[in-house]
């Protein structure tokens, strides 16, 4: 019998001991927030990856509206050429980017920031969002922002209004927060933007009330002049030389537009922006882009050996385009990208001027800024004899390889500023401009497109817009994303407010006009 | 409480023969009511320690009929001659809790299946060989040749998260079969899995239990059905050397249909439409014939007190495709002692195997020679592409791919070959004790410990130069190297008495297991570029690679307790339960989990009178339950770090985003079967049929978090997943002279899965998703792996609209064409003996299911089909189609249709296949020379000539879709440029010393 007894007690000690299970269930390899207390990790740590996520990749950003607003378009036909690039989507990514690398980590900042007495941290987290979802805001409209967070089986959306209101308000809170913190240093180590300035942090809050202020200008103009001269004057300042442009670091990653266009030949040079920089003979033009080996292929303009991919271009086989231009090769080993440039905000400040805002000074003087601050920061050289050229002018553009894609100037403006000219002009000079310097930082161009109607920009080339997610009439151009499917099917409640919410007749397309983009012509 | 009934002992020696006076080699000798056993050695020869006085000793084979013989006080010499089995009556099998038992007793279906039906063929896969051969396994082999993974599957899959496979069990110790990565549309290589460890030779039985009442010993893992080995062990009496070589040489039979009279237009693509006269052999030149060459040895002898068993099996291979070798050698030691008068036996037992593959052949787009191959510019010189595949870059001053297409599948085949090497190794022992303790009469107590490890090391080289689009300009490395160890231990107490008519076997029993997995690192640069190009190590890192560190842990304790109670040995039930304790599932609260089963089975023939023609019949049911834990770390997993942070900065935290979730529970499967074995005509026909039905319920179910919530993603247990239907195996012996043998069996089984119900709130969620144009999807209301495509786009009449250029619209969303699974696994196999020829023919077949080829999709859009030629001659296509204006369309240019459809995601509805197949799986024919002289060394020699899928008799798709590019839970019946099939002819001599 006791033999029976000690295989018994042999069988309970191979069972006997569980408390070890929860340790067992950890991995290793993931980093507790017990250790990330240390040096103030544990709250700093998430910064640089949701700086990095203000940004997106091909399906974000290259096929969306780098490919809509001209500046590079694929080679690859894509799922049969019938996908983003000509108005029937395929990739809808930017919102999942949003909510999961910026919201949701933002919030658990907030929260521990709160816990351990960092509140400067659940400040800059603040901010972070408003950087964010007003990116998200201008490809969807309607976006989830109050409500984030909440439990309840529908989430509603904040209509776009609703949208810039909390935004100024908080801009308010955040720039007072920052001001009482000035010398403050505790993001240093967590900031590979600026290093831990508050100062500068402040002048990218008034740079971001300025450019947030400025999409208001025709939906709002009351509002809009308001807080463009509350930007402009409050003391922190705005990012005015190129030395405090708010650069975002790629945090060891290659450049996406290096990586799609060098490693994977989806895309290259866009046709309406060759159309502007060799017929207005812009020499930053090299610096964005690369010559073609084949100088057949620009043979219409031998002077500059670039060619570019019409917007929403027919593509038969990818083997056609992958001669035509590469961006530049800088690219390649590029450690930081641009977010908000000094140019930027000398072109902000020179619309504002035309709209008689306080503050602004004037608008040539800004312009001219603009442009010498923006062939500075990209290392271009000929700025004056650019901006004294009152003859050159976008050239038509021409495919070598499929006449479908060809098209005539639809812009004919020139660089020199004159006067004389009317409003609108002035506008379409400064908002060209504006757009040829937010090269790789496409998104607030698309904004500006859709509020002033400049630059003037071919249509796409092949529109493959249908019922499934709205049409495009010829001639025109995307107004927006649609909501994703995701939330379609798991949030319907929330995405019918939020259709509601873009007033009446609107529909979940991508033919409904955001809450900027008036529909008014005129800008004046 | 020792017992002294036997106290004095002697020696009782003899022979046991069968049919013909033929030696019955393994025979097991016991004698009665006592632990007193032995086995007969090669010759049919034993001795055995018996009791003074008289006694009755029990003699039983597989194959014969069990017998009884009194042995008189005096007698010391017993020749026992057995008569062929005419019923199972008397079988005795290993079940699922280890232990051997009277089949008639089991409450479930197992099929047995004997060492030598495995290595018929002389494949060096045992799990291929089952194929066929037993019902209800739907085993499918990677197409990466030798040494390259398998999937089985019993009643079809459930897991939602795992792969539904069988645990395997050697020797009553659950095996590992940590299936590495496998490819996927993009690419990638089959990194093999646990099974290939072991050396055929070595296998005495396999018995396969299809449903889930192992789990009662193994937990969860047995909830798959299990593949129980049971390897040779050495046998008391003289020492046996057995000799076994083997050589089959291995061609290329499923190259897909090319053509090579229209070159390109541009220099890619080819669609011209004017013939040319282009090299047409390239392709069938490039594939080799490939050898496996096997030599093993075994040795196995002992003595009543301590028996051995040694073998030594290397295995040389050299693929059909070039590059490719693999080499094995597995070594295995077993030994057992009787100990303090035969009350306590140790034995031990010891595999140690290495592997070495290299270049195995991968699928998918990148880095794969066959893209290259198969779509290559007919118009150009295929022979300058091999010779001169790369080419000296004077800018770079290194050499690089030479290759002319910009499509970013592509490659130089012979770049891809020669310059970005793929190396597999792994290094695993097995170890284990058992130990066996009489306790007293009646009481047994066993355990086991077991130690199984293995060295694994994936080595990917590719070189500077090469696709930029997979390869740094400095070239690509991809290094991972990790241990997998799993430590299990089990005790087991089992009593065993009988009382009147009824008999008690009881056990009460403890096991527990500790598992680690992936312990060690991976580090891939991908087209982040090394510093300096073409070196591989980690010094040439650059600071913006991760270098990961892996890990996967698992600590499962059970208790388990069952009993089997037979009345008059011809009615028994079954009940047991088990508890599990799973360390995945701490913080939950539910870490601790209990599931029971039973089963009831009832020989009816001989309770009462049947007709005559009915020999035997026996019916059956059981009933179980099992609870399996969930992955390792997903109850509160903590933060990673997101990368290098630029050269001077920090890398920034990923925060986790998943909701924590700390009511997760165990999934739970509740099994039911029934079935019955009857045989007629004093056993030559028989048939065993059962019918089950298993309910998943519980799954564990990863979902995207609500956009608002606050959170990425976070898990449910939810779901109801059924799966249901038949195995039946018929045997028969149609013919049964003194030369003349056929015997005969055919497996059939079908199973049907149905998603009850997935999460009942969100009818449309679905696991599985568009993987380039394949989208193998589990939903709610349809089965496991549905497969959804995108067809044409059709009006009402069924007319497919054409854009306004004149192309093939795509339907607008993807729809469901079939499911991967067959309706129908069947199997005929044959075996027949004259005289001393033997021969055995094996017919397997699948009916149903659907098969999908993204290679003709590629083939055809690039112009490379036959099927493109052969319309190109046409210079047209009839098709049934409406122009964007409403007009009705009849035909359409062959270039217009081909290059608008197929590639990558454009129109697949013509790559659905049936994946119906029937082939003449293995085919083997030899001859047994017995040698009688016992001066000569050899005793006993046979000689095969061995074949395996020599032909198909029927088949739709395109390619072999039994061959699997992936044997992971996606991608089944999908070929991605994966490696064609090959058929196999070889040798095979086995001599005995």
């Amino acid at each position: 019998m006791k033999k029976i007894l000690f295989a018994s007690l042999f069988l309970i000690a191979l069972v006997s001991c569980t408390e070890e299970f929860e340790k067992i269930n950890q991995n290793p390899n993931q980093i507790s927030d017990q250790l990330l207390k240390q040096d103030f990790n544990l709250v700093g740590s998430p910064f640089s990856g949701m700086l990095l996520n203000l940004f997106g990749g091909q399906i974000e950003e290259d096929l969306l509206h780098d490919s809509w607003m001209g500046y590079m378009n694929t080679p690859t036909d894509f799922v049969g050429n019938v996908n983003n690039t000509t108005y029937y989507i395929r990739w809808n990514s930017f919102w999942g980017r949003t909510y999961n690398n910026v919201m949701s980590p933002s919030k658990q900042v907030i929260r521990l920031a709160e816990e351990n007495k960092l509140p400067l941290f659940a400040t800059w987290a603040k901010l972070i969002r408003i950087m964010s979802i007003s990116k998200l805001s201008a490809y969807h409209g309607p976006v989830i922002y109050s409500n984030y967070g909440a439990t309840t089986p529908t989430i509603n959306y904040d209509k776009e209004s609703d949208l810039y209101d909390q935004f100024f308000k908080q801009l308010d809170e955040i720039q007072s927060d920052f001001a009482a913190n000035k010398a403050y240093t505790g993001f240093t180590k967590f900031d590979p933007s600026y290093k831990g300035s508050i100062p500068a942090w402040m002048k990218l809050v008034n740079s971001m009330r300025l450019r947030l202020a400025m999409r208001l200008s025709k939906v709002n103009p009351a509002l809009a002049k308001a807080q463009g001269e509350k930007a402009m004057a409050d003391p922190a300042g705005l990012i005015n030389t190129n030395s405090e442009n708010f650069l975002v670091s790629l945090n060891g990653n290659i450049m996406p537009v290096a990586q799609i266009c060098w490693q994977w030949d989806d895309t290259r040079m866009g046709g309406p922006i060759e159309s502007f920089l060799v017929g207005l003979k812009d020499n930053r033009i090299s610096k964005y882009f690369t010559p073609v080996s084949d100088v057949s292929l620009a043979a219409d303009h031998p002077a500059y050996p670039y060619k570019g991919i019409r917007n929403g271009a027919y593509c038969v086989a990818k083997a056609d385009k992958v001669p035509y231009s590469k961006v530049s090769n800088d690219f390649n080993s590029a450690q930081t990208r641009r977010g908000f440039t000094a140019s930027e905000v000398a072109f902000l400040k020179a619309e504002a001027a035309l709209r008689g805002w306080a503050g602004a000074g004037s608008a040539e003087a800004n312009y001219r800024n603009g442009v010498k601050l923006s062939f500075e920061d990209w290392g271009a050289g000929g700025v004056d004899a650019y901006l004294a050229d009152a003859t050159s002018k976008p050239i038509d553009y021409v495919d070598p390889k499929d006449p479908r894609n060809s098209n005539k100037a639809a812009s004919t403006i020139t660089v020199a500023w004159n006067e004389s000219d009317n409003l609108e002009l002035k506008l379409e000079k400064i908002i060209t401009q504006k757009y040829l310097n937010t090269f790789t930082n496409t998104l607030e161009a698309w904004v500006d497109f859709r509020r002033t109607g400049y630059p003037k920009i071919p249509p796409v080339a092949k529109n493959d817009s249908s019922p499934d997610w709205g049409i495009i009439p010829v001639g025109e151009f995307i107004k927006r994303m649609p909501f994703i499917n995701a939330e379609r099917t798991g949030n319907a409640a929330g995405v019918a407010d939020a259709v509601s919410k873009m007033g009446s007749g609107a529909k979940d397309d991508i033919a409904t006009r955001l809450y900027f983009d008036t529909g008014v012509k005129s800008n004046f | 409480m020792f017992s002294a009934t036997f106290a004095q002992t002697r020696q009782v020696t003899g022979k046991v023969t069968g049919v013909n006076n033929q030696v019955v080699a393994s025979a097991s000798i016991k004698v009665k009511a006592s632990n007193l056993a032995t086995i007969t050695n090669a010759d049919g020869t034993f001795s055995l320690k018996a009791p003074n006085g008289s006694f009755v000793l029990q003699v039983s084979s597989i194959g014969y009929e069990s017998k009884e013989v009194a042995v008189s006080a005096s007698q010391s010499i017993v020749n026992v001659s057995l008569a062929e089995q005419s019923t199972d009556l008397n079988e005795v099998v290993v079940t699922a809790l280890g232990i051997k038992r009277e089949k008639k007793s089991l409450t479930y279906a197992s099929q047995q299946l004997a060492g030598e039906e495995i290595r018929r063929a002389a494949g060096p896969n045992f799990m291929e060989a089952l194929s066929g051969k037993v019902a209800g396994i739907d085993i499918k082999v990677s197409a990466s040749g030798v040494g390259g993974s398998t999937k089985a599957v019993l009643r079809g899959a459930r897991s939602l998260s795992g792969t539904s496979e069988a645990l395997y069990v050697i020797d009553g110790v659950p095996m590992v079969n940590n299936k590495g990565a496998q490819p996927g549309s993009y690419g990638g290589n089959d990194r093999g899995d646990g099974l290939s460890s072991i050396n055929p030779a070595d296998i005495e039985t396999v018995n396969v239990l299809r449903g889930a009442n192992a789990s009662i010993l193994y937990g969860s893992q047995g909830a798959n059905g299990v593949i129980l080995i049971t390897t040779k062990k050495g046998k008391a009496g003289k020492t046996v050397v057995d000799f076994n070589s083997s050589t089959v040489f291995e061609q290329v039979t499923g190259i897909p249909d090319l053509q090579f009279d229209y070159g390109t237009v541009g220099g890619d693509l080819n669609w011209s439409k004017t013939k040319g006269n282009y090299q047409k052999n390239y392709v069938n030149d490039f594939f080799q014939t490939g050898t496996i060459a096997t030599n093993s040895i075994n040795v196995s002898g002992g003595n009543n007190q301590t028996t051995a068993y040694f073998s030594y099996s290397n295995i040389t291979s050299k693929g059909a495709m070039p590059t490719n070798t693999y080499g094995k050698n597995t070594i295995t030691l077993n030994q057992s002692t009787k100990l303090f008068n035969d009350k306590i036996t140790l034995s031990s037992n010891v595999i140690f195997a290495n592997e070495k593959s290299y270049n195995r052949p991968g699928a998918g787009y990148y880095n794969n020679p066959l893209t290259g191959l198969y779509t290559f510019a007919r118009d150009k010189d295929f022979a300058s592409y091999k010779e001169n595949y790369q080419v000296f870059d004077q800018g770079r001053n290194l050499y690089k791919q030479s290759w002319y297409s910009t499509y970013e599948f592509q490659n130089n085949p012979y770049f891809e070959l020669n310059n970005n090497s793929k190396l597999a190794t792994n290094n695993r022992v097995i170890a284990n004790l058992k130990l066996s303790y009489d306790i007293m009469n009646h009481v047994k107590f066993e355990t086991r410990a077991n130690i199984d490890y293995n060295d694994v090391l994936y080595d990917n080289r590719y070189a500077a130069g090469g696709n930029s689009v997979s390869v740094s300009p400095n070239g690509s490395w991809s290094y991972t190297k990790y241990k997998d160890q799993a430590v299990y231990a089990d005790g087991i107490l089992s009593y065993n008495n009988n009382f009147g008519n009824l008999s008690v076997t009881g056990l009460l029993g403890a096991s527990y297991q500790n598992n680690t997995f992936n312990d060690g690192m991976n580090v891939a640069n991908g087209t982040v570029s090394l510093q300096y190009p073409n070196f591989f190590s980690f010094s040439n890192m650059p600071y913006n690679v991760i270098f990961n560190s892996t890990i996967s842990k698992t600590v499962k304790q059970g208790v388990f307790a069952s009993a089997n109670i037979g009345y008059k040995e011809v009615l028994f039930l079954d009940v047991s339960a088990r508890n599990d304790w799973a360390s995945t599932l701490a913080l939950t609260g539910n870490q601790s989990y209990l599931y029971p089963a039973f089963g009831l089975s009832a020989v009816i023939s001989q309770m009462i009178q049947l007709p005559e023609a009915i020999s035997y019949l026996k019916v059956r049911a059981s009933n179980s339950q099992t609870g399996n834990e969930v992955p390792f770390n997903v109850v509160n997993p903590w933060n990673s770090i997101g990368g290098a942070g630029g050269p001077s900065g920090i890398g920034g935290i990923n925060r986790n985003s998943q909701v924590p979730f700390t009511n997760l529970n165990p999934e739970i499967i509740t099994s039911n079967e029934l079935g019955t074995d009857i045989k007629f005509f004093n056993g030559r026909l028989g048939f065993d049929f059962t019918y089950y039905n298993s309910v998943s319920t519980n799954q564990f179910l990863s979902l995207a978090a609500p956009s608002g919530s606050g959170y990425s993603s976070y898990f449910v247990n939810a779901g109801k997943i059924v799966n249901k239907g038949f195995e039946l195996t018929i045997d028969a012996q149609p013919f049964r002279t003194d030369n003349f043998a056929w015997s005969t069996n055919i497996n059939l089984s079908r199973n049907q899965n149905e998603i009850v119900e997935l999460i009942a709130s969100n009818p449309n969620y679905q696991v599985g998703g568009d993987d380039e144009g394949f989208a193998s999807i589990i939903k709610a209301g349809g089965s496991f792996q549905d497969l959804y495509i995108f067809k044409f786009n059709r009006n009402s009449a069924g007319q497919i609209i054409l854009s306004p250029a004149g192309v093939p619209t795509k339907a607008a969303t993807q729809v469901k064409v079939g499911n991967v699974n067959p309706d129908l696994i069947a199997g005929w196999n044959h075996n027949l003996t004259y005289k001393n020829f033997f021969a055995s023919v094996l017919i397997n077949g699948k009916f149903g299911g659907v098969a999908f080829s993204k290679t003709e999709a590629f083939l055809d859009s690039y112009g490379a089909s036959q099927r493109s030629a052969d319309a190109r001659l046409n210079a047209t296509i009839p098709i049934n189609a409406v122009s964007s204006t409403g007009t009705a369309v009849t035909s359409i240019d062959p270039v217009l249709y081909y290059s608008s459809i197929g590639d990558r995601n454009k129109i697949m509805e013509p790559y659905v296949f049936s994946r119906t197949n029937v082939r003449l799986g293995q085919l083997a024919f030899g001859y047994n020379l017995k040698i009688n002289k016992a001066s000569f060394l050899i005793k006993d020699a046979s000689f095969s000539l061995v074949a395996r899928n020599l032909f198909f008799f029927y088949k739709e798709a395109p390619f072999d879709p039994e061959q699997s590019m992936s044997t992971a839970n996606g991608m089944q019946s999908n070929d991605v440029f994966s490696m064609p099939s090959t058929r196999s002819v070889g040798f095979n001599v086995k001599l005995t010393f």
